[in-house]
Parts: C-alpha cells; sequence; structure tokens
C-alpha cells in the first residue's frame, strides 16, 4: 500500500523533472522528426536513392539537388532520407534485442543469486572490459556483413551493460517487503521476477535503453564507414560518409550531410536519455 | 605500495585469462569452414586442408585452445596469413603511434575538461556552465569518424592549418606534434565530454557538502576551498570515468586512425580486415584485450595516488 502511495506522489515531480530543462521536449521532437522522415521516405525523397546518372557526377548542392550527388550521379538527399531508414532500424532493433535478452539475464541473476549470479557476473565484467566497437567490429568481420548479422552483433554489445543494470536494480528490489509479500502469497519465483520485479525495474532500463539507443546507431554507422555495414548500393549514413571521404578534396558536401543527420539523431537521443535519467533520479545534479 | 601494485598485477590475471579466451571463442564463431571465407569458395580441397594444418584448425577444440594459450604466455601472437610476418613485429612498429595518440587525448581531455566541469558547477546556469553542457553533448553525440571528417574539412581542406594525411616522417618533434594536432584534439574532444561532466556532476554535489560549508566557515579563500578540497574529492569517481573510457578511447583511436591515415593499430586492424587475414585479426584482439587490462591496472594503480585510503585498505 505505501509503495503505491509512494509512486502516485512521486509521479508528477519526475515530469517536472524530466521536462524542466527542456531537452527531453527537443529531443523527442528531433527523434520523432526523423523517425517520419524514415517511414514517408519513398514519399519525401525527390530521386530514387540508387538512380545514377554519369552526366551529374560529383555534382556541388543546387536547387535540382538540395545536397549535390555523389560519385555515381546519385543525389545524395535522397541517400540521406533512405539512409535515415537503415540507422533506425538497425539501432530500435539492436537495442531491444539487447535490452530484452540482458534484462531477461539480469532479472534472473540478481533475483536467484548464488553461483549462477556469481557466474553471470564474471562473463558481464569480462564482456564489459572488451572495447564496445572493437568487438563489434570484430562480430561483424567473422559472421559476415549483412543486415541480420549487423543487428546480431551490435545486440550482443549491448547485452552485458543491461545484465549489469537489471541485476543491480533487481539486487535492490528484491529486499523490499512487497517482494516479501508476494513470496507469503505463495507465488512462483518466475511470477515474482517477470510480473513484480521486472515492472520496477524497468525505469532504469528504459533511460539505459535510450542512451544505447544512441550507441548502437553510432556503432551501426562507423561499421558501414569502415566497410561492414549493409552492403552497397543500399543507402546508409556511414557508407554516403565513406563515399564522401573517398573525394574528400573536391566533394565535402558528400561527407557533411550525413554527418548531420547522425549528429541530430545522436543529439536527439542523448536528450531523451538525459532527460529520463533526471527524471528517475530525483538526487542528480540537474 | 609494492604490495598493492602486486595484489593488483595478481587480480589482473584471471581478467586476462578470460578476455583471451572470449577472443578464442570468437574467432572461432565464424559459421561455416573459416578457410573457405580466407581463400573463397573456388579454392581447392588441397589448398584449404593446407590452410587449415597451417592454422591448426584440424586439431581438436582443447589442443587448440591450448596451443593459442601458450603461444601468447610465450609472448608470440602467430604469423600474418598474408605477409607471414611475425604479428608481434608489425604491432610493435605502430603501437607507438597509438599508444602517443591516445596519451594526447587523455592530457587534452583532462586539462580542458576538469576546468570546465569545476567552473561549471561554481556558477551554476552561467555562461560557462552552458558551454560545458553544449560541449559534452556534443562529444558524447559526435561518433569519432564523424568529427574526424568535419575537423579535416575546416582546418586541413578549407584552412589548410594542418595535413591532410597525418603521416608521421622524420624525426622532427615539430613536425611529429603538427601530425599528431589534429587526430589528438579529435580524440580529445571526446574525453573533454566525459571529463567535463563528470567533473561538473561530481563538484555539484561536493559543494554541497558539510566539509566544504565548514572550511569556507572557518575563513579558507574560496578558491583554496573549491581547488583543493572539494576538486580532491572528486578526483577519484574523475579517475574511474577516465578508466572507463580507455576502452572507449582505444575504439576511438582506431577510427581516428583511419580518418586521418595515421599509422597505428587502426589501420591495421582495417588491413586485416581487408585481406582476411584472420591470424592477424586474432592477433590484434589479443593486443587490444592487453591494453584494456593494461588501462584497469593503471587506473586502480591511480587509485591509490589520488586517495591514500584506498592503498591502506
Amino acid at each position: 500500500m505505501s509503495s503505491a502511495t509512494a509512486v502516485v506522489v512521486a509521479a508528477p515531480s519526475a515530469w517536472k523533472r524530466a521536462t524542466r530543462s527542456g531537452g527531453l521536449a527537443v529531443g523527442l521532437a528531433l527523434a520523432l522528426t526523423m523517425v517520419v522522415i524514415a517511414i514517408a521516405a519513398p514519399w519525401i525523397a525527390p530521386f530514387d536513392p540508387n538512380d545514377q546518372d554519369v552526366l551529374l557526377k560529383l555534382e556541388p548542392p543546387s536547387a535540382a539537388h538540395l545536397f549535390g550527388t555523389d560519385a555515381f550521379g546519385r543525389d545524395v538527399l535522397s541517400r540521406v532520407i533512405y539512409g535515415a531508414r537503415i540507422s533506425l532500424f538497425v539501432g530500435a532493433l539492436a537495442t531491444l534485442a539487447g535490452v530484452v535478452i540482458g534484462t531477461v539475464i539480469g532479472v534472473v541473476s540478481g533475483y536467484l543469486g548464488g553461483v549462477i549470479d556469481r557466474l553471470i557476473t564474471a562473463a558481464t565484467d569480462v564482456l564489459l572490459s572488451f572495447p564496445q566497437l572493437i568487438m563489434g567490429l570484430m562480430l561483424v568481420a567473422v559472421l559476415g556483413a549483412n543486415l541480420f548479422n549487423l543487428i546480431l552483433a551490435i545486440a550482443i554489445t549491448a547485452v552485458p551493460a543491461f545484465i549489469r543494470v537489471a541485476r543491480a536494480s533487481t539486487l535492490a528490489m528484491k529486499e523490499r517487503d512487497f517482494v516479501d509479500a508476494c513470496r507469503a502469497l505463495g507465488f512462483g519465483d518466475p511470477r515474482i521476477m517477470f510480473l513484480h520485479v521486472l515492472p520496477n525495474i524497468m525505469d532504469e532500463v528504459v533511460v539505459m535503453a535510450s542512451l544505447w539507443f544512441a550507441a548502437a546507431i553510432r556503432t551501426e554507422s562507423t561499421l558501414a564507414f569502415i566497410g561492414l555495414g549493409v552492403p552497397p548500393p543500399t543507402a546508409t549514413w556511414g557508407g554516403i560518409i565513406r563515399d564522401g571521404f573517398d573525394n574528400l578534396l573536391d566533394a565535402s558536401w558528400l561527407s557533411i550531410f550525413p554527418s548531420l543527420a547522425i549528429l541530430t539523431i545522436m543529439i536527439a537521443l542523448n536528450l531523451i536519455g538525459d532527460g529520463l535519467r533526471d527524471a528517475s533520479d530525483p538526487r542528480a545534479p540537474q | 605500495m609494492l604490495r598493492f601494485v602486486v595484489n593488483r598485477l595478481l587480480l589482473a590475471l584471471p581478467t586476462l585469462w578470460a578476455v583471451l579466451t572470449l577472443v578464442f571463442v570468437l574467432v572461432r564463431v565464424v559459421p561455416g569452414d573459416p578457410t573457405i571465407v580466407v581463400l573463397g569458395d573456388q579454392a581447392t580441397p588441397a589448398a584449404r586442408a593446407a590452410l587449415r594444418e597451417r592454422l591448426g584448425l584440424d586439431k581438436p577444440l582443447v589442443a587448440q585452445y591450448a596451443d593459442f594459450m601458450l603461444q601468447i604466455a610465450r609472448g608470440d601472437l602467430g604469423k600474418s596469413l598474408v605477409t607471414n610476418r611475425p604479428i608481434t613485429t608489425d604491432v610493435a612498429a605502430v603501437l607507438p603511434y597509438t599508444i602517443e595518440l591516445t596519451i594526447a587525448a587523455l592530457i587534452i581531455g583532462s586539462v580542458i575538461g576538469i576546468p570546465l566541469g569545476v567552473v561549471a558547477a561554481q556558477r551554476r546556469d552561467g555562461f560557462v556552465d552552458w558551454l560545458a553542457r553544449i560541449v559534452s553533448l556534443a562529444g558524447l553525440s559526435f561518433p569519432a569518424f564523424v568529427s574526424g571528417i568535419l575537423l579535416l574539412i575546416a582546418f586541413a581542406v578549407e584552412l589548410r592549418w594542418f595535413p591532410v594525411i597525418s603521416t608521421v616522417t622524420g624525426t622532427d618533434p615539430m613536425q611529429r606534434l603538427r601530425a599528431l594536432a589534429l587526430p589528438a584534439i579529435n580524440l580529445g574532444l571526446i574525453m573533454v565530454a566525459y571529463v567535463t561532466r563528470v567533473t561538473r556532476s561530481g563538484m555539484l554535489k561536493a559543494l554541497g557538502d558539510d566539509y566544504v560549508r565548514t572550511a569556507r566557515a572557518k575563513g579558507l579563500p574560496k578558491r583554496i576551498v573549491v581547488w583543493r578540497h572539494a576538486l580532491r574529492n572528486v578526483l577519484i569517481p574523475i579517475v574511474t570515468v577516465i578508466g572507463l573510457y580507455l576502452g572507449v578511447l582505444i575504439g576511438n583511436a582506431v577510427l581516428t586512425e583511419i580518418v586521418f591515415n595515421r599509422p597505428g593499430l587502426g589501420k591495421l586492424i582495417v588491413s586485416a580486415l581487408n585481406q582476411r587475414d584472420y591470424s592477424l585479426l586474432q592477433g590484434l584482439m589479443v593486443v587490444t584485450a592487453l591494453a584494456v587490462v593494461v588501462a584497469n591496472i593503471l587506473t586502480d594503480l591511480t587509485y591509490g595516488l589520488v586517495d591514500p585510503r584506498v592503498k591502506a585498505g
């Protein structure tokens, strides 16, 4: 009863904390715009992203091609618009997979404790000690670069972080009275873990997820830049920057526009993550 | 102090073993036949069998694992599949460049990040605070290759202040520094973001603590209280963050080297990927794993320096 009352009291102030700086609103607006652009790509892109025109190679920005054209004469604006689809799709799916797998393992590990918990914690520490980018790079290199492997590799790099967060929150939560009450009522472990503990740790998982969404998009674009992304001719932001990098001296716009696109979504997601964190932690300095 | 160092080194051994095991497993999760990945599907069965034997893939997994561990214990990373040179030679040739870049970034990160965070916390919501927030948001948002390319376009292509290709030639220290400048600024800006953030939030909390009020109440100048008393107590989280993000820094150093065409582990990784040189790739993963373990040890040793209680405890 007392915990229910606490939630009701805390809710408005959390909202107030989240919206105080305005960062969360700006972040949400930017991110939503990106999502709309990605979904509406076929209707708003002025050209087919893969249509080549050899007579229009490396044209600087003009009224016909607002972001210019690339080395194959393809419209960069259309490619940047379509690139949003890959980045957001890979980022969202990889984060979702990382959240689901990591959180389930983390809750089980924290709740059950004992040998399983020690083993999982040790494995998590080792995985976390390896640079995420290098790990993703190696995984895609050995698995082969395609859409599925890319999502899989990025998800694998996300799992240990979610195990750690979910485990730590579960450890704190399982000492609470309502968990004892559940046990006294004779509820089984799975029911307590997933119907009672899990909903109570979700706010921390969601904060982490918004920051990891940004990390996943960063990893995807980085891998595409190195040449380990979704294979060409599919338009990806990292891939367009890679094309631009090859023509840096005479066509710098090719790198600049997709860079701005990546930057916008990263800033949006970081603002959302920070806003949500401030909301979930009343002690965090603002 | 010596006992603390020895203890810490012994503690690192299990981690090292686990990370090396992870590398071994990762390289062997290749679906299908790795010899086809290396030689292509047109390779004759005889050529594939020969490669299989050369890589030791014909042995049982346990024997492969034992070979792998023993080899590393001897300080041997094997030979490159493409050049047949010992991998340690290739790594030793470029490692100083990566270390030089990482240290330069750490220095930039600390020298700018710590004062920026302290001043931002002191003048909360003031101009410096907003600047600090924007700098840290930008630093956290830029993928290293994006910021690198934008820096290149601005300072090398347009303004021509720095060379476009940061290849280090000769031993002239000024030239070396000029080639290091842009890559180090690129990597350093990311570090500035992390350091500013943790310094600012740590200082905000510390400035509200009782000991700060006591120090001020007994008449100590604000400057001394902020920089000597409060900052000293925030150093532990700062060192933690720097240590934690050394891994991120190593990953970003690789990207920075690629963008600025600078010798280092990054270019070695890319050439290993392009030539499907799996021995070299495995060797580079081992080097990265070692670097992370060493970074963790150094972080813990720094704790001992900034906080005497750590050493005693």
